[in-house]
């Protein structure tokens, strides 16, 4: 998987480190801005209150 | 050939996964807290910049609009319902640090426990007959709630709605309970030391710290009240 990434990136060895560096992060960010907060509530950390059927009359 | 094909993709996919688990992690035990006190701290510099611009004590479109029968013109104005997801006090615990202080919020949906503490809707207003409760997160989203088990009676819960300073008294050592028992904010809680109908307030958390099977309960009792312009009140001051 991340060999044919590797051969697939354009460039030399340099270029490729550096492309290789901003998707990791490109990957990062996509985690903390959008799936980590839809993944998060389905855990139960955050069942704090007391009426949690309630809830579901709003 | 393709066993080494194998054999490499399956150990790239565990590497993969190992760096998602820690990555997330990572966000639970940091990130989170970190939105959350950049949150939190919005909320409560909005407060005090609504505070300061007078707004607080706009009234709400009086009750004559709902067309039930003249209202009594010598009624005082009702004041401005609190807006689901909107902050409306701020709450200091000095037994939670002498620096803890949280945003309080209407509702207790998840997005509005991200950014502070949540006020039950339908629960009594700060400082009314009834109970004024609050559910808050134990662990995540800057661990409001963390110290929760130190609460001891007699421990004071302050807060400040831009007008008034509320001083609530914790009245239990924290009571375990399952997560069903809606009776504990009740407007006289069920189990509570509180048998008449009083100014009562009710904190919520989970317990274990991490789990959500049981849920962590404390009540307090009104104790005094005193106008902003008179400064801090004294439970603030030590």
């Amino acid at each position: 998987m991340y060999g044919w990434i590797w051969r697939h990136l354009p460039g030399n060895a340099w270029l490729r480190a550096l492309i290789s560096i901003v998707l990791a992060l490109a990957v990062v960010y996509l985690l903390f801005q959008y799936v980590f907060p839809w993944a998060e509530p389905l855990l139960p950390f955050n069942d704090v209150t007391v009426d949690q059927g309630m809830e579901a009359l709003r | 050939m393709s066993v080494r094909l194998v054999v490499r993709s399956f150990s790239e996919l565990c590497i993969t996964a190992g760096a998602l688990i820690v990555l997330f992690v990572v966000y639970l035990l940091l990130w989170t807290g970190v939105k959350a006190d950049s949150a939190s701290s919005d909320q409560i510099d909005q407060l005090h910049h609504q505070w300061a611009q007078g707004t607080v004590s706009t009234p709400a479109p009086s009750a004559s609009a709902s067309g039930r029968g003249a209202p009594k013109k010598t009624a005082p104005p009702a004041p401005a319902a609190y807006k689901d997801g909107k902050a409306f006090a701020v709450m200091y615990i000095p037994r939670l640090g002498k620096k803890w202080s949280r945003p309080v919020l209407q509702d207790t949906r998840v997005k509005t426990l991200q950014k502070g503490l949540g006020h039950y809707a339908g629960t009594a207003r700060l400082g009314a007959t009834g109970n004024f409760a609050v559910a808050g997160h134990r662990r995540t989203y800057g661990d409001p709630f963390k110290d929760f088990p130190e609460l001891r009676p007699g421990d004071a819960v302050v807060l400040d709605d831009g007008k008034t300073w509320f001083t609530y008294r914790i009245d239990n050592k924290p009571y375990l309970t399952v997560p069903s028992d809606i009776g504990v904010i009740d407007p006289v809680p069920v189990k509570s030391p509180f048998k008449s109908p009083g100014r009562y307030l009710t904190l919520t958390t989970c317990d274990p710290e991490w789990g959500s099977s049981h849920r962590l309960i404390a009540w307090g009792h009104l104790d005094s009240t005193q106008p902003v312009e008179q400064g801090k009140p004294a439970a603030l001051r030590s």
